[in-house]
């Protein structure tokens, strides 16, 4: 663009607010971190992670598909950290490009996962080899996923986002429900309506982005 | 319509610097958005830009701050409150100019 074009004033006012909508529309695009990448990692992190649990540790100690005990938790342990190191990346993008208090509230919200799941793991870690595996397993899986389904009710309040909000009560009631079940099927509903929600969820984000 | 039309603000009525208000006004107030950021987003060149901004900073609607993020240097721009007001009267104005050249039009 000519610097001499640039001084032009735009045609007439209905032109100047399509402009600046188009413009506004544009940033906000632009500077939001994309949905699909906070959430899709998460989702198929626990669409794999779950569902191999579910059949290895299926209801009543049913095995669907044989493998090493160890190998659900190292699959899902893995998903998810894989899936935080995503998130982590996208967040630390964003908070580079738009410096002051929403990047601050960013890296908060970010260390608060971090602190709740370290605080979550040192005390399980202590309990859980007093129960039966399948127990352990339910405490473990049932733990991380309220945490998870509080954490996202408080960021959808933290960013007034209501598709995030709902999944965080979508999360919860389905983790009640799957601990309601019992072992393995809990693993089962999690992985396929928890994962699940949270790719619907980052798709509905996406869809109702400005354009 | 009574009274006169309203007077557009000089300063942002020019495509380009309309373009970057309204990329700026879109930031919480506080927030400060990286120059190439910016540049990419308005997809303009640096020079271009900075003609811009510095012409912006004249009259006090934004503020372009320095600094370094770890080791490299970065900069930072804003939108004044006073940008903000005006970006907002600048709108309003415009809403104005068109009810009042609709209703010109109506008139038989």
């Amino acid at each position: 663009m000519d610097a001499n074009d640039d001084e032009l004033p735009p045609l007439d006012p209905a032109e100047s607010l399509r402009l600046i909508a188009r413009e506004q529309a544009a940033t906000v695009r632009r500077l939001t971190p994309d949905p699909r990448l906070l959430l899709w990692p998460w989702g198929l992190a626990w669409l794999v992670g779950f569902g191999v649990f579910f059949l290895r540790f299926g209801p009543g100690g049913r095995v669907y598909v044989d493998m090493p005990d160890f190998l659900p938790l190292t699959v899902l342990l893995a998903a998810i950290t894989l899936a935080g190191i995503v998130t982590g990346f996208v967040g630390a993008r964003a908070g580079r490009q738009v410096s002051g208090p929403t990047s601050r509230q960013g890296a908060m919200y970010g260390f608060t996962w971090s602190v709740a799941f370290i605080g979550m793991a040192v005390l399980l870690s202590r309990v859980s080899e007093l129960l039966p595996v399948p127990d352990a397993n339910l405490l473990w899986a049932g733990a991380m996923v309220a945490l998870t389904g509080a954490l996202h009710m408080a960021g959808g309040a933290l960013w007034n986002d209501r598709v995030l909000y709902v999944l965080g009560i979508s999360i919860s009631v389905v983790n009640v429900v799957g601990i309601a079940l019992g072992p393995g099927w809990h693993a089962l509903v999690v992985a396929v309506l928890g994962g699940g929600g949270m790719l619907v969820a980052g798709l509905v984000s996406w869809l109702r982005m400005p354009r | 319509m009574t009274g006169a039309l309203p007077e557009l603000d000089p300063v942002i009525h020019a495509q380009a610097r309309l373009r970057v208000v309204s990329a700026l006004a879109t930031l919480r107030a506080d927030d400060r958005i990286a120059f190439p950021r910016l540049q990419d987003i308005l997809r303009m060149t640096a020079g271009n830009l900075s003609v811009h901004l510095r012409k912006l900073e004249d009259a006090g609607y934004v503020e372009v701050t320095k600094t370094h993020q770890g080791r490299t240097p970065a900069t930072l721009v804003r939108l004044t409150g006073r940008g903000r007001v005006a970006f907002d009267d600048y709108t309003a104005a415009l809403r104005a100019l068109l009810n009042g050249t609709t209703n010109l039009q109506e008139e038989p």
